[in-house]
């Protein structure tokens, strides 16, 4: 404890003890030190009761919760059990999973999907809370009172029953797969299955465009700094922005070139038979075999004949090198129709089983599977050339959609109802930091002449922004933790794979020390990029 | 100091105001102002608190919403015309109470903001005249620093500055020194008395006696949403014409 010296007094001496011990317990600096002292006592107490239960059920769950490997007991090994095999499979993954992979993979998924949530739930949120609150504000009265509406009805009801509510009352009564709805004849599809659209797929020389588009976007800053100094210095307008953007687009365009001539990572596997080199041969053989004289012939000839002639295509399921690859027959213009596996062992046996004559994957996949055939040297590994990045649109084949990338209906369900639900919150937010401004600040705008879009945006929002972010990562922690009411309508994220892990493996302990763990760095590393965000739009005072 | 004046006006009356008529719900803040004011002119308007002389001088940049009667700015009439009221904005310079600065900008930010966003000027251009302004109003060394960084009066000549620089024909004080300290008082003063004597026309709300005495050619007295007398410095304080006017003057020239 601090020297702490006697409440004033015109004479000490002649007070009693106990007065003076008085005096010493109602000093402020005094009791500030004793309420630390409770407190501390207090977190030690309750840390060591919450432990002593902890260790308590540990002993309960018995040594089978430690077992190592090597059959020891221990509780280093509490983990030990992630390395064994999952046995479940997880309906949505962003990589590569199935049910022979072990726990810490599917726990891997897990994270992943909640990541996913949450960071496009709080860029969502973001926009939609801004123009939200914004519009709350506005004079017109219409879009006034919408955001209203939507703020009160999301804000009043609970987030879980929102996300049934969207779940089953709004994705789940969208039409089957075979009508699925495209809207305005634009290339995506709603149906119960979830919400298909059209997707941006790399494949593997996509690295040396994107280092390409970095230095171009570098270029474009450079430029539009440099010639705004220029500009003004001088006064002269120097049309930064085309300049800009003209090298932007040379420099990505050189990087297209580059990066298809340098790639060589598509292959395709044909017979040694079947007389094709390269993918222009293909012409030919379509040619006799239809006896067609020209390609443009065969629109003409009757539809059974030319499916009949189409090339058999092998591919694996959602890959990049399926859409590199059609996108080049499109161009030539034979007829092909292409066969999806799931995994390459089966378009393998698929094309060992003559079922397709041609089997298109990366060219280190189509190494590996030529070696499992009978004799590999009749085959042939043909080099397809290949672009950065091809774009894929979902499109109707038979009773299916192909193509595209898929937002399966719990995702969407459980994106849309946190982006709608936290939205509000944000809106509220957004609206209190706006009239956080003082009405001085806006007159002042407008008498110097000031539109109302500039007002907005240089006088309102960067002041509005200091009040917004502090409450503001307040949404985007809650929002990310949230992520867990997934489990309700089946999404996978960390929490509902690690449920399903402790039911078959019983080691609930572990696995709720870890998803803790997990949370904890998520909301971290938000909170630390939002916290140095807003240091850095901090007022100066005096 | 010696400012430089404003540009040329080439109309007869730069402001013109006739029968303005102003509400707020159900009451009548404004009823049938009257206003006629030459290039140049320096007219100061006296009147007890919620006269309406503050919503009067607000009405002529739009500020607020006149309801019925005509305001026409330097040949511009105030219509709902969004192009009018912007183009009448630009020529019309406002002074608040509180200074209004924008505290997230520097010094020379706030001035430049609306001479590069609104006028379009280069930076360069815009800093050039600031600057020069700044120096004017005698704090040319703050121009990197923030509002909050500077005593009420520095920021008051800030707002000064700012609303200089965009070079309005027609300045608007809204009880510029009001709330100011007594010491600050004075070098506000000083700048508003140089810009009356360097060609703006002016419309003062103030309380400042010694100002209005010195600088106004008109002196015009509202009370309860009406001007009840318009008469010289001189006339006014010496020989108000009003009952009401003399019942003003003796309560504040009591203490």
């Amino acid at each position: 404890m601090t020297q702490t010296p006697a409440a004033p007094s015109p004479e000490p001496q002649a007070m009693p003890l106990w007065r003076r011990l008085l005096g010493y317990i109602f000093d402020v600096r005094v009791l500030g030190v004793l309420g630390q002292m409770v407190f501390i006592v207090l977190v030690v107490l309750g840390v060591r009761t919450i432990g002593s239960n902890f260790a308590d059920n540990a002993q309960r769950l018995g040594e089978s919760q430690f077992i190592c490997r090597d059959g020891n007991f221990s509780y280093r090994c509490a983990y030990d059990f992630m390395e064994s095999e999952s046995g479940f499979d997880i309906a949505d993954t962003m990589i590569d999973h199935t049910n022979t992979d072990p726990y810490w993979k599917s726990f891997q998924v897990g994270v992943l999907n909640t990541l996913k949530v949450a960071i496009f739930g709080v860029i969502l949120t973001t926009l939609l809370g801004t123009v939200m609150g914004i519009a709350r504000l506005s004079n017109n009265w219409l879009i006034s009172k919408i955001a209203l509406w939507y703020v009160e009805l999301m804000r009043n009801t609970p987030l879980l029953i929102q996300i049934f509510f969207i779940y089953f009352g709004v994705i789940l009564t969208a039409p089957e797969l075979n009508d699925a709805l495209q809207p305005l004849g634009l290339p995506m599809f709603i149906s119960r299955r979830g919400l298909n659209l059209p997707s941006l797929e790399f494949t593997s020389s996509a690295s040396i465009w994107i280092a390409f588009l970095v230095l171009a976007a570098i270029q474009f800053q450079v430029t539009w700094v440099m010639l705004g100094r220029r500009e003004e210095r001088t006064g002269q307008a120097s049309n930064r922005l085309q300049t800009g953007l003209i090298a932007f687009f040379l420099i990505a365009g050189l990087g297209w070139y580059v990066s298809s001539a340098v790639s060589d990572s598509q292959g395709l596997l044909v017979t040694k038979a079947s007389r094709v080199r390269e993918l222009g041969d293909l012409e030919k053989i379509m040619l006799q075999r239809t006896g067609a004289n020209h390609l443009d012939d065969l629109a003409r000839m009757p539809e059974e004949e030319v499916e009949d002639a189409a090339f058999q295509i092998c591919a694996i399921e959602e890959s990049a090198s399926e859409t590199n690859l059609t996108r080049q027959l499109s161009k030539l213009n034979v007829p092909y129709q292409i066969r999806r596996y799931e995994r390459p062992d089966k378009a393998t046996d698929s094309y060992a089983s003559e079922k397709c004559e041609m089997f298109v994957a990366s060219k280190t996949i189509l190494a590996a599977e030529r070696s499992t055939l009978e004799s590999p040297s009749s085959h042939l590994i043909l080099s397809v050339k290949e672009v950065p990045v091809v774009w894929s649109l979902p499109k109707r084949e038979g009773l299916n959609l192909v193509g595209g990338s898929r937002m399966r209906p719990e995702f969407t369900a459980l994106l849309l109802a946190l982006v709608l639900f936290y939205g509000s919150n944000l809106a509220e937010i957004v609206r209190a930091g706006i009239l956080a401004i003082s009405k001085g600040q806006n007159e002042a705008a407008r008498a110097l002449g000031l539109t109302e879009g500039q007002r907005l945006q240089l006088i309102v929002l960067p002041q509005a922004l200091r009040v917004i972010i502090p409450p503001g990562i307040g949404v985007a922690l809650s929002l990310a933790k949230d992520t867990s009411l997934g489990i309700a309508i089946g999404f996978p994220d960390m929490y509902a794979v690690s449920y399903t892990t402790m039911n078959q493996s019983g080691r609930v302990l572990q696995l709720f020390v870890l998803i803790m763990l997990v949370y904890m760095l998520i909301s971290l590393a938000f909170s630390v990029l939002l916290n140095w965000y807003n240091e850095k739009i901090k007022l100066v005072e005096r | 100091m010696e400012f430089e004046g404003p540009s040329q006006s080439f109309v007869d009356e730069i402001i013109i105001a006739e029968n303005v008529h102003k509400w707020f719900g159900e009451f009548e803040a404004l009823r049938g102002v009257d206003l006629r004011v030459k290039p140049g002119e320096v007219i100061v308007i006296l009147g007890p608190s919620g006269s309406g002389k503050s919503t009067f001088i607000r009405c002529l940049n739009r500020l607020e919403e006149h309801q019925e009667g005509r305001i026409i700015m330097d040949g511009i009439e105030l219509s709902h015309d969004i192009r009018n009221i912007q183009e009448v904005r630009r020529e019309v310079g406002m002074v608040f109470q509180q200074f209004n600065l924008f505290p997230h900008l520097t010094v020379l930010e706030n001035i430049t903001l609306a001479p590069i966003n609104v006028r379009k000027w280069t930076r360069d251009h815009a800093e050039e005249l600031a600057m020069k302004w700044l120096t004017r109003v005698g704090i040319p060394e703050q121009a990197h620093k923030y509002p909050g960084q500077l005593s009420g009066g520095q920021q008051q000549r800030v707002a000064m500055a700012r609303t200089l620089t965009m070079q309005p024909k027609i300045l608007l004080f809204d009880e510029p020194t009001s709330a100011l300290d007594p010491e600050m008082i004075k070098e506000v003063l000083d700048v508003m008395r140089d810009l009356a004597r360097s060609g703006y026309t002016i419309i003062a709300v103030t309380h400042e006696m010694g100002f209005a005495r010195e600088v106004a050619d008109r002196i015009i007295f509202m009370d309860a949403g009406k001007i009840v007398e318009e008469n010289t410095p001189e006339n006014f304080y010496n020989n108000p014409k009003e009952e009401r006017t003399k019942l003003f003057l003796n309560q504040i020239l009591q203490h």
